[in-house]
Parts: structure tokens; C-alpha cells; sequence
């Protein structure tokens, strides 16, 4: 399973990478959602970095969105999902290896919305920046799990599009919390352990999101129109 | 008669409340090609679906004795990817069929389907009938014991018909079933051993392909 998914993956961010297809639309998305949030601020003023935070997560958050259309879209243009139905690796394979590419992909993405919300909202970033690396790829699996397997909903029909934003960004909020907290005390300066209760928080919907989509995405991912 | 790769038993499938097929029973064994027939709107794309494990049955069962991956499947789409080159398209198949990467066997496949000297272009600048090539490539690369072929002439021009059917055959002289759908029945019959025919969502026919009588249908919009 882990070798089809790679090759998934790799196959995803070639066609990603190359031409920047998915990708240009996705930064451009969360530049503009973070310049719009700078400007409710005083000229001057300093942004408190719990906005700052909100607002970096805020970008991913949308971001993922259009990344995982565009993954799953990648099997829909020539009916590419039927042949992958089709090989003998297991249906989880599709879903780990979008949910990887998905998570390399919006990685790239938050490595421009971080300087473009630390110039643009006023923030010096006190605590250590691999700190807030960690953070970000640790709250970022758990985004990329849940938008892998409800992407699988987003295939077929167009007017199933919708159904991703519907049922992922309810579900995103014990996640987009977390990293909003995790973030600030990142940003501020102080060590993780006064906000211990929010990593554990991250850690239960990283493995409880991986479970999920492990038993439920075979059911999703079919080849029913 | 060697044992039924695949088994349909009394299979009925609805969309909604239509019915497309209604107590299909139907065999598929190795080294046959059975053309599946029948007008638009007869089920014969469903019908392939079924077999494939694509969509389930409403009713009834469908019993395979193949592996994962045993089945080969050319739909009406091409299954490939438009940015990707013809080499990366196939390699990209080989890893997902557990194949290791084998250079030499993609070019091979790709000189099979006359495309040895586009290997290295973007199949979206393809035409249909050089997508429909590559998507052949893409099956007789992961060497399925089922191939289902749902109109693989279209876009073909009348010499690689020509080829298609000699390959289709060769396909199944080397052991696989190939269940085939096609409009062109004057000129595929000669390559099958078997003809199914679809009508009114049912079986119609089922039997040997010497002796089938495809002018009878001339008149009824099945040819």
C-alpha cells in the first residue's frame, strides 16, 4: 500500500509542481484573504499574535480546500479513478497518497502565507521557528487526512463540490483551534507546555481522522458515478 | 470447459428506479473473446462495470476468481493523465500494478501500439485515436487474464481496427478472456468465439459467434 501511495504522491506533485497547476490559485487565495484581514488593523497597530495566528490558519484552511479538489480532480479529467479502483493495491493507497501530496502541497503554500502574515499583520515571531515548523506539519496531517477522505466526496458529480466546504469546515474546527493556540504561544515567545491540553488535542485528531479515513474511504472512493 | 474467471448470477442493476439489466446470467472463461452487442441504452457499458467490481449489483451476484488486479479495463474514457508524458503515463501504471520499473518493457508496449516515437510528449496533445493507443498500452502493459473493452476501436482509424482486432485475439490465444464491446459487428464477429447480445436489458443471446447471423440485425439498429 505504501508504495502505491507514494507513487501517487509523486505522480500528484509532478503535475502539481510542474506548471504550478493548483497551486498558484490556492497562494493567491490566502494572500489576498491575509492582506484583506491587514487591513481592518490601524496603520501602526500590531495585529495581537492570536489574530495573526487566526489568520494564517484561516488561508490554510480555505487553501486545503482547493487543493484537495485539485487532487481528486486529477483522476476525473480522463477517468484516471476507475484504473486506480482497478490496480490491486488497496483503495486506502489513493487516499494516503493524496492526503501526502496534499500535505507537501500545502506546506509550500503556508511557506508563503507565513512571512506575507508576519509583514502584513505586524508580528516578530519570538519563539523558535522549528517550533512552530513542528506545529504546523502536526496540525497540517490532520487537515490533509480529513481533506483526502472528504475530498473523495468532491468526485463525479460537480455539484458535489459544495459538500466538501459543507462537511469538512465543521469538522476542522477542533483542528484550526488547536493550531490557532499552538501558533500564538509560538509566536509569543512561550514554551509549549502551558498549552499542553491543545496538543493533545492535535495528536487525538491526527489519529483519530488517520483511523477514519483507513475503515471509511473505500466506501467513498468508488466507481459509481 | 475451463472454470469462469468471472460469474454473473441472476444480476439485475437499477439507476434509481430504471432498470438497466434484469437477471443477467452470464460466464466469462479464459482464452475466449465474447463480443457484448446490443443497441443504446442495452446495458452493455454497465454490464462491463459489473463485471469490472466498478459498480455493485442491485441484485443478485457477481463471483470472481481473478486476483486484484487481474482485471484490465479500457472505458469510454482513456484512464490517462493529459499532462504527464506517454513513458511517465505507463510507468506511473506500472508502480500502481506492483510491477517493478521497467523501461525497456514500456517502450515495448509503446512500439505494440505504434507510439514508440511520442513516448516523450504529453498525452494531451494526442489524438483520441493515439489516446485510445496509449490506453491500450496502459492494459496490455499490466497483462490483466480479463480484459474489458468497451468500444476500444473508437477513434481508430480502419487499418489500426484492423490491428486492434489481431491484438485482441493474440490476447486471448495467450490464455485471458476478453469480453468486448462493439457496434462494428460485421467486422469484429470474425475475431470472437462468442457473441452476447443485450436487448430489452436481457440476454438475448449467448452462444457461439461462427454461425451468428449480424445481418438479421441490420434492421435493428444493433449493427
Amino acid at each position: 500500500m505504501l508504495k502505491a501511495a507514494l507513487a501517487i504522491a509523486r505522480k500528484d506533485l509532478s503535475l502539481a509542481l510542474s506548471g504550478a497547476q493548483g497551486l498558484v490559485q490556492t497562494v493567491l487565495l490566502g494572500l489576498l484573504l491575509i492582506f484583506i484581514m491587514s487591513l481592518s488593523r490601524e496603520p501602526g497597530e500590531l495585529s495581537p499574535p492570536l489574530a495573526a495566528a487566526a489568520v494564517f490558519w484561516l488561508a490554510t484552511a480555505f487553501g486545503q480546500v482547493l487543493v484537495f479538489n485539485f487532487l481528486y480532480g486529477l483522476e476525473e479529467a480522463e477517468g484516471a479513478r476507475l484504473g486506480l479502483l482497478l490496480s490491486p493495491a488497496p483503495a486506502q493507497a489513493v487516499w494516503l497518497g493524496k492526503a501526502l501530496s496534499g500535505w507537501v502541497l500545502l506546506f509550500c503554500c503556508q511557506m508563503v502565507f507565513a512571512p506575507a502574515a508576519v509583514a502584513f499583520l505586524g508580528q516578530t515571531v519570538a519563539g523558535s521557528p522549528l517550533m512552530g515548523l513542528a506545529v504546523v506539519a502536526a496540525v497540517d496531517w490532520g487537515l490533509c487526512a480529513l481533506g483526502s477522505l472528504l475530498g473523495a466526496l468532491s468526485v463525479g458529480k460537480s455539484s458535489r463540490e459544495s459538500l466538501l466546504t459543507v462537511i469538512l469546515f465543521p469538522l476542522l474546527v477542533p483542528a484550526l483551534l488547536a493550531g490557532i493556540r499552538l501558533l500564538e504561544t509560538v509566536i509569543s515567545g512561550r514554551g509549549l507546555e502551558a498549552v499542553g491540553a491543545w496538543t493533545g488535542t492535535v495528536v487525538a485528531f491526527d489519529a483519530v481522522f488517520t483511523a477514519a479515513a483507513l475503515v471509511l474511504f473505500p466506501f467513498l472512493y468508488t466507481g459509481e458515478e | 470447459m475451463a472454470q469462469a474467471l468471472v460469474r454473473l448470477r441472476r444480476v439485475c442493476r437499477f439507476y434509481g428506479e430504471r432498470a438497466v439489466l434484469k437477471n443477467i446470467d452470464l460466464e466469462l472463461v479464459p482464452a475466449q473473446v465474447t463480443l457484448v452487442i446490443g443497441p443504446n441504452g442495452a446495458g452493455k457499458s454497465t454490464l462491463l462495470r459489473l463485471v469490472a467490481g466498478l459498480l455493485p449489483p442491485s441484485e443478485g451476484e457477481v463471483e470472481t476468481e481473478l486476483p486484484p488486479g487481474g482485471i484490465g479495463y479500457l472505458g469510454h474514457k482513456t484512464l490517462i493523465y493529459p499532462k504527464l508524458t506517454a513513458r511517465a503515463n505507463l510507468a506511473f501504471w506500472q508502480s500502481m500494478f506492483g510491477q517493478p520499473r521497467d523501461d525497456d518493457a514500456v517502450t515495448a508496449v509503446l512500439s505494440r501500439v505504434g507510439l514508440a516515437g511520442f513516448a516523450d510528449e504529453e498525452a494531451g496533445v494526442f489524438s483520441r485515436g493515439m489516446s485510445q493507443r496509449l490506453s491500450l498500452a496502459r492494459v496490455f502493459l499490466t497483462a490483466p487474464r480479463l480484459l474489458l473493452l468497451d468500444e476500444p476501436a473508437s477513434g481508430l482509424d480502419p487499418a489500426s481496427a484492423v490491428w486492434l482486432r489481431r491484438e485482441i485475439r493474440a490476447v486471448a490465444d495467450a490464455g485471458a478472456s476478453v469480453a468486448w464491446v462493439s457496434h462494428n459487428i460485421a467486422a469484429d464477429l470474425a475475431a470472437c468465439d462468442r457473441v452476447v447480445r443485450l436487448d430489452g436489458h436481457r440476454v438475448a443471446y449467448d452462444g457461439p459467434a461462427a454461425g451468428f447471423d449480424a445481418a438479421a440485425l441490420a434492421g435493428e439498429g444493433v449493427c
